[in-house]
């Protein structure tokens, strides 16, 4: 792999010349700080993207180089940090750290943020077709909407839920009052009761396409993550449906995502990575991203920024109190992602 | 002589050494070693005290077998498979023979618009039958429409295994009608005549004549067809909901969130060998018969 970026270099006179890899989630930044960045570094940003964390460390493992910029979330940036894979930051070239807000800063994935800059996070929640929610008269405010077959009678076969194991679990765990990171098997297979349970009035374990099914209306109920939600809402108002689409915070508590901004450290231009990372953690910079997506942002200094519909609603900028009960994944070892694998294949095949 | 065959057969040779038998000879070797603690591999040789040894395992077979688990998925895969096949054969046959009986100047428009499809990206495909099958598509709602008539329930037919089969089928067809119409086309309509005159009628005609001379065609469709879906990951992904997953989501699953490889390369190895005997049993008894 190596091998081939040093030939790519030779054939490519552009390489290593003024050009930043940015290796990003899918739509995680405004194209016009794109352009921004661009006439203000002089040089060319070249974004390639992955979908989730588990793409981005397979692609890292198997020898992907060549990315100066990487958007890992907490979890996976705590594997990064333990394999040795980033650099650590001159944070005298990042004088806009101080606009970040301290709450999400030195966390457990990156104590004193030696590699690691926060980007901006989502939380996972209830999203809801706010018409039939009504209409059937369901509470919107619990997870025990999504695991609960008192509910679940009244919208059989119209809720999914997230095809992925840590945050359908999370979810469930949540719902049994244990917390997002707990590692007790008889609370696992407690949770995995509740799933089974509950599984046989959910449509689909779907991650990909519950944005397009909550706007046509083909889904009324679904567990997934607050941007996509913003989404949701927007497009179904864009489209002018019959239904508003609304997201909240179940009062159990739920998984707070956070991405942050690392340099890899076979980075090309790591001079240029500090140069964007400063210029991101500026309040204008910062809150583009919130404005297009409606994600979480932790610069203080873009509030001012943030339209005020996004900025005052807790589902995308918990309060204090929630955020008391919001929790961040933490990575299982080897062992327990075995077991937890083996649970899932069972929910998968019951 | 010698040398020109090496010459044009070198380079097809080179290549699937290189890109089929070495990254399957590393797949077998990473189903015995152990899982690297941030996904990867565990290095294969161990330094310590006692010197240098190696670092492998049976753990991932060992886990195939601890659970029936394991086995009741693929078994869903294999009936999948059958289903798929089987439909496929029920549909490519009749079209394959239309085809080939049409009139030579149009056969190939028609085998033209068989291959259409792969014109455009497979996952727009899947994702259009997403649009298809929706509960407020016309055909759905056409459809309970029609079974309201005679007071039944209505289905719900995204997210079901019903689904994944039906885009699985639309997905292979082509590949079952192609190798049937490059057989059939080569059938010389004199035996036909010959059956004819000696007395069979068009049911014997074909089940004496035309189907016989056919079955390496059929051969070749099955295996183009079964074998692929073994594999599928894609469609049940995208069109399964909560019942419709298969073996090949299992392993995509092993190599992405579980992280963990070696389990992943034994899987993958378990269902080569699996569909090596199912193929390689089927080849026999047909063989057998045909004897």
């Amino acid at each position: 792999m190596r091998l081939f970026f040093l030939l790519l270099s030779f054939i490519l006179p552009a390489y290593g010349a003024d050009e930043l890899h940015l290796y990003n989630w899918n739509n995680y930044i405004a194209p016009e700080t794109v352009d921004r960045f661009e006439s203000y570094c002089k040089c060319k940003v070249i974004q390639d993207y992955y979908s989730d964390n588990e793409e981005l460390l397979a692609k890292l493992a198997a020898g992907a180089r060549g990315y100066d910029i990487l958007v890992p979330t907490g979890n996976a940036l705590a594997s990064l940090v333990k394999q040795g894979a980033l650099l650590p930051l001159d944070k005298s070239k990042i004088p806009n750290l101080k606009n970040i807000n301290p709450a999400y800063l030195n966390t457990p994935f990156d104590p004193g943020n030696r590699y690691s800059v926060p980007y901006a996070y989502t939380t996972t929640l209830i999203g809801y077709n706010v018409e039939k929610m009504k209409e059937l008269g369901l509470p919107t405010d619990t997870w025990a909407v999504i695991f609960d077959p008192k509910y679940l009678v009244k919208v059989k076969g119209r809720v999914t839920v997230l095809d992925s194991q840590r945050e359908l679990m999370a979810a469930a765990l949540k719902y049994l009052g244990y917390s997002v990171n707990d590692i007790d098997e008889k609370h696992w297979y407690q949770a995995m009761h509740v799933i089974l349970r509950a599984k046989p009035y959910w449509a689909a374990f779907n991650s990909s396409s519950y944005i397009k099914e909550l706007t046509v209306g083909n889904i009324w109920l679904v567990q997934g993550y607050s941007n996509d939600m913003f989404q949701a809402r927007n497009d179904a108002r864009a489209a002018k449906r019959k239904f508003t689409i609304g997201f909240s915070l179940p009062r159990e508590g739920a998984v707070l995502a956070l991405d942050n901004m690392v340099i890899h450290k076979d980075a090309p231009r790591p001079d240029l990575a500090l140069k964007f990372i400063n210029f991101m953690l500026d309040g204008k910079n910062s809150s583009e991203l919130t404005n297009m997506i409606g994600s979480g942002n932790p610069n203080l200094a873009a509030m001012k920024y943030i339209n005020p519909e996004i900025a005052s609603n807790p589902a995308i900028f918990p309060g204090k109190e929630e955020l008391k009960k919001l929790e961040m994944l933490k990575d299982l070892d080897m062992e327990e992602r075995r077991v937890l694998n083996r649970l899932w294949i069972k929910i998968k095949i019951e | 002589m010698n040398r020109d065959k090496w010459l044009i057969s070198g380079p097809p040779l080179f290549y699937l050494v290189v890109f089929f038998v070495i990254p399957t000879l590393i797949m077998v070797i990473a189903s015995f070693r152990y899982a690297g603690e941030y996904g990867g591999l565990a290095p294969v040789l161990l330094h310590d005290a006692n010197g240098t040894h190696l670092n492998l395992t049976l753990e991932s077979y060992q886990e195939y077998f601890s659970d029936f688990i394991y086995t009741r998925l693929f078994i869903k895969t294999l009936v999948y498979a059958l289903i798929t096949t089987f439909f496929c054969l029920v549909f490519a046959y009749p079209l394959a023979l239309m085809i080939a009986r049409s009139e030579k100047k149009r056969r190939d428009l028609l085998v033209l618009l068989v291959i259409l499809p792969f014109w455009s990206n497979f996952l727009i495909r899947i994702y259009a039958w997403m649009i298809i099958l929706g509960p407020q598509s016309a055909f759905t709602v056409a459809l309970n429409g029609f079974l309201g008539l005679f007071g039944m329930n209505p289905v719900r037919l995204l997210f079901t295994p019903f689904a994944v089969v039906v885009c699985l089928i639309y997905v292979q067809l082509p590949f079952m009608v192609l190798p049937l119409y490059a057989n059939l086309e080569k059938h010389d309509p004199a035996l036909l005549d010959a059956a004819q005159d000696l007395g069979a009628n068009g049911w014997q005609r074909f089940w004496r004549v035309t189907f016989p001379l056919s079955l390496p065609g059929i051969y070749a469709g099955v295996a183009l067809v079964f074998v692929p879906v073994l594999g599928i990951f894609a469609v049940p992904d995208i069109l399964g909901g909560t019942k419709g997953i298969m073996i090949g989501n299992l392993i995509k699953q092993e190599f992405l969130e579980a992280r963990d490889w070696p389990f992943g390369s034994a899987l993958s190895i378990i269902l080569t060998l699996g569909a090596m005997a199912i193929v390689g049993g089927a080849a026999l008894f047909a063989r057998r018969r045909d004897v």
